[in-house]
């Protein structure tokens, strides 16, 4: 028996994920947030501004790309923080009911729950990716040459800083109607800065400079380049690894269960 | 009406022939006799500190496999804290916790397993469902019950699909105590599990934990309702300010505080004397014709055999027992120091 034993743990384990992941799952499709804006939000940007570039074609301030060039990234970018602002909408709300603090009594840690939610959240990540640059280059004609090793690694670290600064929230956040405030000045700060209203490069000066180094703006930037068949500058990975790690330390050093 | 799901499985040609005799397997010690078990709990001089405030002080008690132990106490006494210092949910600050011979706090892991706890203040995420929630739960024990077993046994068959939040609050309770149970725990630790229910819906809970017993499950049940304590519980600890007051069965703890009480007409004029001198009494008033006299043991009996050897007998005789309710309220004001004289007589 005991040479099995471990084969018997890691079979429950697996199923405790698979349970967890189908629960999590279920709920992020009942919840309008996460789907709404990480994925339905993208859609409709998609095709406002693929209708924009298809009447204004051309050189957006001097940068030699079209509208939905431009675009594509930073849509991409909202989705993730789209998704990113709804796991303190969840996670303190399930903290602030007890529900994690009741799992911690089961034989499953409430940090299962956590991976479970962003094991979900990377799929509509996906999805949303799939989407922005299926759409942007079939239906709107944006001329990609992705850049593919640049693309995942942009990809991977705007992902991981994103949904880091979510988990910052949850961390310090401690109830659901702080959180709720908190989550929503930070989503349209981030959209903002991401460059939806307007382009760091038709703003200039400061402001365009504190667009391209922020959180989501690097994010943009990096994906912008990789999927114009260029190497990110150096100094927007740079901020990207930076954010990361800094929003990784401080949502893991403040993090509570209950 | 209970089966374990994975460990147990039910083959198809047993299926066939469903007698009460296949309800047995999950019967975890159908011949038990309550009081001779192994200890399922021990707690050794419990202390747990918040800040400045002692909440719990030096408790020690055990609870036996099987039984139905009830945790008593007003608010504020230190109940849940007990309990979850035993459930693993908080760590003592000095005592010693043994469930099943582990420690809670070095043995979390395994004791999570096999303890299924109901905590006092704790929702499920508003959009899941029920049904959902206690498949959630089965799939984290090694021996599950079968959730759909459980909901009909409590009655919630019916809100199978419906949404956390649309419940009423007896509806949650039952979904609080099927999480508890669907694991198909050896202890199941339940925290305030009618406070917020109706009459009916009490009873109903009530019944619950009965067949729990049937089955062999450890009961640790917190409480402020007498009644319940007094209906369910093999044995009660009364908790005040985080001291232990009685460890006792709910009729010794209601003998033991006294106010068993008698009132009745003397056909001749008695002495108080006479009265104080029956074993048991330890007041004797006096109201027009009527003699009331309190105190503790068969006080009625007592009486009437000691009057009747004084050739006295007595009429419109009105005997009440001595309830939990009393004994509360004695033991738990004695603490406080407040005991008005008379009650101390």
């Amino acid at each position: 028996m005991i040479p099995n034993s471990g084969g018997v743990r890691s079979r429950r384990s697996r199923a405790q994920l698979a349970a967890l992941l189908k629960v999590q799952a279920k709920l992020s499709l009942r919840e309008p947030y996460a789907l709404g804006v990480g994925v339905g939000l993208p859609v409709v940007l998609l095709v406002v501004f693929g209708l924009i570039s298809k009447n204004v074609p051309g050189n957006v301030g001097g940068t030699g790309l079209t509208v939905i060039d431009l675009y594509i990234p930073v849509i991409m970018v909202i989705s993730f923080i789209g998704i990113a602002i709804s796991l303190p909408n969840t996670l303190v709300r399930d903290r602030e009911l007890g529900w994690l603090r009741r799992l911690s009594t089961t034989p499953v840690h409430p940090s299962q729950l956590l991976g479970a939610q962003l094991v979900v959240d990377l799929v509509l990540a996906a999805a949303a990716i799939v989407t922005a640059i299926v759409g942007g280059t079939l239906i709107f004609g944006a001329p990609l040459t992705v850049d593919i090793p640049f693309f995942i690694l942009s990809v991977a670290l705007a992902i991981v800083e994103i949904f880091s600064l979510g988990l910052v929230v949850v961390a310090l956040v401690r109830t659901q109607a702080t959180a709720s405030v908190v989550s929503g000045v930070l989503f349209f700060a981030l959209l903002f800065l991401s460059g939806l209203w307007l382009q760091p490069d038709v703003i200039g000066g400061p402001v365009q400079v504190i667009m391209l180094y922020s959180p989501s703006g690097a994010a943009v930037r990096a994906l912008l380049y990789s999927m114009f068949g260029q190497a990110p500058p150096v100094t927007i990975l740079v901020a990207l690894v930076g954010y990361t790690l800094v929003f990784a330390f401080v949502a893991v050093r403040y993090f509570r269960w209950e | 009406m209970w089966s374990a799901r994975r460990a147990r499985p039910v083959r198809p040609e047993r299926r066939l022939v469903p007698t009460r005799q296949h309800r047995l397997p999950y019967v975890l010690h159908p011949d038990r006799t309550p009081g001779d078990e192994q200890p399922a709990v021990t707690i050794k001089n419990l202390v747990k500190r918040y800040g400045s405030l002692l909440a719990v002080d030096d408790v020690s008690f055990s609870i036996q496999e099987g039984e139905i132990f009830g945790i008593i106490g007003p608010n504020g006494a230190g109940k849940t804290t007990t309990v979850e210092c035993i459930s693993g949910l908080r760590i003592p600050d000095s005592g010693s916790i043994s469930v099943y011979g582990l420690s809670p706090q070095h043995d979390r892991g395994s004791i999570r397993e096999f303890v299924g706890v109901q905590l006092q203040e704790s929702a499920l995420p508003p959009r899941l469902r029920v049904g959902e929630a206690l498949e959630l739960f089965a799939s984290f024990y090694p021996t599950p019950l079968d959730p759909q077993e459980v909901l009909e046994s409590l009655g919630i068959k019916n809100i199978e699909r419906t949404a956390f939040k649309n419940l009423s609050g007896g509806q949650k309770q039952r979904v609080s105590i099927a999480l508890a149970l669907v694991g198909n725990p050896r202890i199941a630790i339940l925290d305030e599990l009618t406070t917020g229910l109706d009459p009916e819906a009490r009873r109903g809970t009530w019944a619950l934990i009965e067949r729990m017993r049937e089955r062999g499950v450890t009961v640790i049940l917190v409480t402020h309702f007498m009644d319940e304590a007094e209906t369910l519980c093999d044995r009660l600890a009364l908790i005040d300010h985080g001291g232990l007051r009685a460890l006792d069965t709910p009729e010794a703890i209601a003998a033991q505080a006294g106010g068993n009480r008698v009132r009745f007409i003397p056909s001749h004029p008695v002495d108080d004397e006479a009265l104080y001198a029956v074993h048991g009494v330890q007041a004797v008033e006096r109201k027009e014709r009527y003699v009331t006299v309190t105190g503790t043991g068969d006080l009625a009996a007592s009486l009437i055999d000691s009057l009747a050897a004084m050739g006295v007998k007595v009429s419109e005789l009105e005997a009440r027992r001595g309830n939990l309710d009393d004994a509360f309220i004695m033991l738990t004001r004695e603490n406080a120091s407040m005991v008005p004289e008379e009650d101390r007589a």
